[in-house]
């Protein structure tokens, strides 16, 4: 079913540029389309400004790739790399300040619960490391705490980036970044674990080097987030430019970094959502 | 503060106020707005066909309210539109959304509230109508464009119409729509026939 | 179950109750009648009782959502997120709740929301106060936001219900602070008149609103609130400077609808007095007092109470203060932010006395007004 806001005025289709004809006529909206079946439909990311070689980038890619339901699907953001994609991408998409994106998200959230009772719309946070582990933490853990049903997805790069590659509570013990010249002197914040117990159904850690993987976690969290509880994604998304290597080096980097223990890719799930999982599953086979 | 304050084509300068804040105000149910002045709805309809019988490049520019039939009466309204511009035989120019493209825009097939000169300059167009734009986009882009261009700007607004625009009406249905466009074909009919 | 009546009905033509309430108790009266879809709440004195109120008529059915926040700057967040659902929203602050949220009032403002936010006003840090203070409106003034300043609890009521109806014309669409003195009105009891209570505002059309709604039932699909106009060009300047100046003409849009609504920005008593006090808030109350008590003395003052500070009854001032020889702006507050409008929109601004001015909980008796009023006189 095609919905309404995807269907031209007959007066004027022959005026719409192609790029809107190209998401109308084979974009993901209302489909059962993925990331296996990328390069066989009209993305909704038509562009973007990051750098080449951006672990974002391409998290960004297979993320839009898996939502579940696009055409249903308000995506909120915050201040940072992530959020210069969105300008391009064709889902709504909110950015109101740095670090306020899980308080915004609870508003909308339950303003559309009260305007749609009967449909799910799927309310999802993504933002940086800063905005999620540092100065939006309270919000974002208070979200988690009053159980607000919207998917968290934290893009992992371990600094500020886009204010040119300053410590972020993500960055690893000992980095030397801007504003920790002598080296950051506290591990690593450990998001995952704080998710689960502050309330998370479901929390997952992925890296955009494994994409089918990836995508079924994304798919888990903004399902669960409908039907069980707030989720909580973290994928790692490797900086070429503050962390200066090679723009063809990201995914290698990822694999090194896993393969040395840096970054442990896990995943957390509730009895509730596990079982509420198992039904939901059941049912689409 | 001046009550004067006239709303003409530009190019006014660098950073025009907003007309509201030089004291012209929206008209009420039944007026428009000409150039800052408040008029009968009717006079504003006869003023908007005569501009764009006179132009010698118009064109119309449909926002997403009326690209998409996203509710019910937008199809219609769209096709009431189309045949306007058809009838004064102007061009179309959609606006599909709001982000920002520059620079990646193609001025020749799309324009932008955020520097909707570049399709102005790109296409030469003197006399310009917004339709099925949201307010706030229009209105930003109204102002950009008496800033820095000649065009003469148009609005068919169907909510409360807009002070930055040359020509405003408000309220405007598909019965408005096609109330302007028997008149444009009328004043077509009367100039093919020698005008009286 | 309350029946939709006109905003006009429900202000001006449906009969009123009288009741004796307290400031608090004006704001859920003027909730249970505003068809609100949410409210969030978060504590500070002396705004908490209000948004206790509101809490309980959520539990009675009369709004349809309500929870607290976890800080003001979330509240004021989250409020902003529920606003661009398309849902009509309500929240309150004061003080230094107001200076924790700061960042989100110009915000709302450019984002084009239509929040209704009460302020019970209170000074602020350091050291540590919870007394009356209007100092968190001098640092509002330029938030876009329209500003609405109660006297009494009767204003508190009729402001806020008649914000949500100003605040939500297609063409004005921004946020409106309705302010009251904390304390001085919140904790007060007075008569109220107030409209029946089983009826109410239409709702909230959100897809009247001049920017799109963020539900994807609405177009275009492809939208971003609010789109990025920073890139480092002359473009992206110009879009951004327009988008401001929108905003501002939004306020001026809403003079017409905040006039008829509330009988005008501003209200005068003996307006060819050659003295005049012109002030706000509560502070008109005393200076009523204090008017009476010159007229007594033989002295021959008027009265202006200014009733919206933004957008600024500019004009009406200027033709009031023409012919005066004095004008007198107590308040309450060191900075003296009204006595600055003021001085700053009028030609012979030496006649403006920006006495008497209190603070830090400090009352302002009649007496500090007639000093000033038998200052001028001599």
């Amino acid at each position: 079913m095609t919905k309404n806001i995807l269907k031209m005025s007959p007066a004027f289709a022959d005026i719409i540029p192609a790029e809107y004809r190209e998401l109308v006529d084979n974009g993901p909206y209302g489909r059962d389309v993925g990331v296996a079946e990328l390069g066989t439909f009209k993305e909704l990311l038509e562009e973007h400004p990051l750098c080449a070689g951006c672990g974002l980038a391409l998290a960004l890619r297979i993320f839009l790739a898996s939502l579940p339901a696009p055409e249903d699907t308000i995506v909120v953001g915050s201040t940072g790399c992530s959020s210069l994609v969105f300008p391009q991408a064709a889902v709504q998409n909110i950015h109101s300040l740095f670090g306020n994106q899980n308080s915004v998200a609870s508003g909308l959230k339950r303003a559309l619960k009260l305007r749609f009772p009967d449909k799910d719309k799927d309310v999802i946070v993504v933002a940086g490391d800063g905005a999620t582990a540092d100065i939006g933490l309270d919000m974002v853990m208070h979200s988690w705490f009053r159980r607000e049903n919207i998917t968290t997805i934290m893009l992992d790069n371990e600094a500020y980036a886009n204010t040119g590659g300053q410590e972020s509570g993500m960055s690893q013990q000992g980095t030397v970044l801007y504003m920790a010249p002598k080296g950051k002197n506290f591990p690593k914040i450990s998001m995952p674990e704080l998710a689960r117990e502050a309330g998370c159904v479901y929390v997952a850690v992925g890296t955009p080097a494994q994409p089918r993987k990836l995508e079924k976690m994304l798919k888990r969290a903004i399902i669960l987030a409908r039907h069980v509880g707030p989720t909580y994604v973290q994928i790692m998304t490797p900086c070429p430019t503050n962390y200066k290597f090679k723009n063809n080096e990201t995914v290698n980097r990822l694999k090194g970094l896993e393969k040395d223990g840096v970054f442990k890719p896990r995943e957390y799930i509730t009895a509730e959502a596990q079982e509420a999982l198992n039904r939901l599953e059941e049912v689409s086979k | 503060m001046s009550q004067e304050y006239q709303v003409l084509a530009g190019p006014e300068g660098y950073l025009p106020p907003a007309a509201a804040v030089m004291g012209v105000e929206l008209p009420k149910t039944g007026e428009a707005l000409v150039e800052g002045s408040l008029v009968s709805d009717n006079e504003a309809l006869h003023k908007i066909a005569d501009k764009l019988l006179s132009a010698k490049n118009p064109f119309f520019f449909p926002g997403p309210l009326l690209l998409w039939a996203w509710k019910a009466g937008v199809a219609e309204r769209a096709q009431a539109v189309r045949d306007l511009a058809d009838a004064v035989g102007a061009g179309v120019i959609p606006m599909p959304d709001y982000r920002p493209k520059y620079p990646m825009i193609n001025p020749a097939i799309e324009i932008n509230p955020n520097h909707p000169n570049l399709t102005i300059w790109h296409n030469k167009i003197d006399v310009c109508v917004f339709v099925g734009v949201h307010c706030h986009y229009a209105n930003i882009a109204l102002k950009i464009i008496r800033g820095g261009t000649s065009c003469y700007t148009i609005a068919l607004c169907g909510e409360a119409g807009h002070e930055d625009a040359m020509i405003s009406l408000r309220d405007v249905n598909l019965a408005k729509i096609q109330e302007l466009t028997a008149i444009v074909m009328d004043k077509k009919r009367q100039i093919a026939g020698g005008g009286k | 179950m309350q029946k939709v009546v006109s905003p006009e009905h429900l202000f001006f033509e449906a009969p009123r109750e009288q009741v004796f309430i307290t400031g608090s108790e004006a704001v859920r009266e003027a909730v249970r009648r505003a068809n609100v879809d949410m409210a969030i709440s978060y504590p500070i004195t002396p705004q908490s009782e209000s948004m206790h109120l509101v809490g309980d008529i959520f539990k009675e059915g009369y709004i349809r959502e309500y929870f607290r926040g976890e800080n003001e700057f979330a509240v004021m967040s989250a409020v902003a997120g529920a606003s661009m659902g398309g849902v009509r929203v309500f929240t309150a602050t004061g003080g230094p709740g107001t200076l924790r949220a700061f960042e989100l009032f110009s915000t709302w403002s450019g984002a084009r929301l239509p929040i209704v936010c009460a302020f019970m006003t209170r000074g602020v840090n350091s050291p540590l106060t919870i007394q009356p203070d209007t100092i968190e409106m001098s640092y509002l003034l330029d938030t876009g936001m329209i500003m609405l300043h109660a006297e009494n609890a009767q204003d508190l009521y009729d402001y806020l219900l008649k914000a949500f109806p100003i605040a939500e014309q297609t063409e004005v669409h921004i946020p409106v602070g309705v302010f009251a003195d904390g304390f001085f009105v919140t904790h007060t009891r007075e008569n109220v008149k107030v409209a029946p209570v089983d009826i109410k505002l239409p709702p909230y059309n959100a897809y009247s609103a001049p920017v799109p709604v963020m539900d994807m039932e609405n177009v275009p699909f492809r939208q971003m609130r609010d789109p990025f106009v920073m890139k480092s060009n002359y473009v992206s300047y110009a879009a951004h400077a327009s988008w401001q100046q929108e905003v501002m003409a939004a306020a001026e849009r809403a003079r017409p609808s905040i006039s008829s609504y509330l009988g005008g920005l501003l209200e005068v008593e003996n307006a060819d007095a050659d003295i005049l006090i012109i002030t706000s808030g509560t502070a008109v109350s005393i200076a009523r007092e204090a008017v009476a008590q010159a007229k007594q003395e033989g002295l021959n003052v008027g009265l202006v109470k200014i009733k919206c500070i933004r957008p600024f009854p500019t004009e009406e001032i200027r033709a009031l203060t023409k012919n005066a020889k004095a004008v007198i702006v107590p308040e309450f507050n060191r900075v003296g932010w009204l006595a600055k409008e003021i001085k700053s929109i009028i030609p012979d601004n030496d006649k403006v006395v920006g006495a008497p001015r209190v603070f830090g909980g400090m009352t302002m008796p009649t007496q500090s007004i007639l000093a000033e009023i038998r200052r001028c006189q001599a």
